[in-house]
């Protein structure tokens, strides 16, 4: 049994929402950027999936991927740059604590 | 042939779903990064399944290789006082749940209604077609990726620099 397209989606859904969990449960911004991370790597998951199924449309998905592993890269030196700079304001992770950016 | 693909697939979607709900489940934030490295190797497994093994082999570099270890060094820098396991919850735990299940559910139903029973696997490689897309059609993008990257290297410069020096 070859494995099928519904498969990779879903399991690239079940990444996707442990991603979200993540973001919106945890206290640590470290872990929130892992996070965001794990979800962009479950779109990446479906992208290849889907772009593998329909070669005939000139295999555009996996462009896209290598875009988002551009725009990842450049958000997670981005983000703990901010993570860093907060710290040494004040030395927590905690998004709980970290209140200096708010308007 | 078919089965071993399937063992495989079992075999990595242990590995992923299974990692990654360690990385937000784990105590100690070093346990969530090596565990998110796991989970990228093995989403770069899955890609190998596909037969997308250029996009596999750029998973590794980038993903196992640059980024685990800008987190790692994230967390190197960032030294916690160890907490209690439940206290690392946020505090609006309620709101969280609100938002939390009704994703799960929509997830869900979305993904378990996908019938498409087409197998998907290796047909040729995908450097090929990837990098005729990437420099003929995409080039222009290509190149405002190289800009976005350079922002993001200055960006980060900036932000951490020291005002004292």
């Amino acid at each position: 049994m070859a494995v099928p397209l519904g498969a990779f989606v879903a399991v690239s859904a079940v990444l996707f929402f442990i991603g979200t969990a993540g973001v919106l449960v945890r206290r640590n911004a470290v872990v929130i950027l892992m996070s965001v991370e794990l979800m962009l790597n479950a779109t990446n998951l479906a992208l290849v999936a889907f772009s593998r199924r329909y070669a005939s449309i000139d295999e555009r998905g996996s462009v896209f991927v290598i875009f988002i592993f551009v725009v990842a890269a450049a958000e997670v030196a981005v983000g703990l740059a901010i993570v860093l700079s907060a710290y040494r304001n004040k030395p927590t992770v905690d998004v709980d604590e970290l209140r200096q950016m708010r308007g | 042939m078919g089965f071993l693909e399937g063992a495989f697939f079992a075999v990595l979607t242990i590995g992923i779903i299974g990692a990654g709900a360690g990385v937000v489940l784990a105590n100690r934030i070093t346990t969530s990064a090596l565990l998110m490295a796991f989970t990228f190797l093995n989403v770069a497994g899955m890609f190998l399944l596909l037969g997308a093994e250029t996009v596999a082999m750029f998973q590794v570099l980038i993903y196992v290789g640059a980024i685990t270890v800008l987190i790692l060094y994230g967390v190197m820098f960032t030294p916690q006082v160890p907490r209690p396991y439940g206290l690392f919850f946020q505090t609006q735990k309620f709101w969280a749940a609100l938002f939390v299940v009704p994703i799960a559910i929509f997830v869900a139903l979305v993904a378990f209604a996908f019938r498409d029973t087409a197998a998907v696997g290796a047909k040729g490689g995908d450097l090929l077609p990837l990098a005729t897309s990437v420099f003929r059609d995409f080039a222009f993008p290509f190149e405002v990726a190289s800009v976005l990257l350079l922002a993001a290297m200055v960006g980060a410069i900036v932000l951490v620099k020291r005002d004292d020096e």
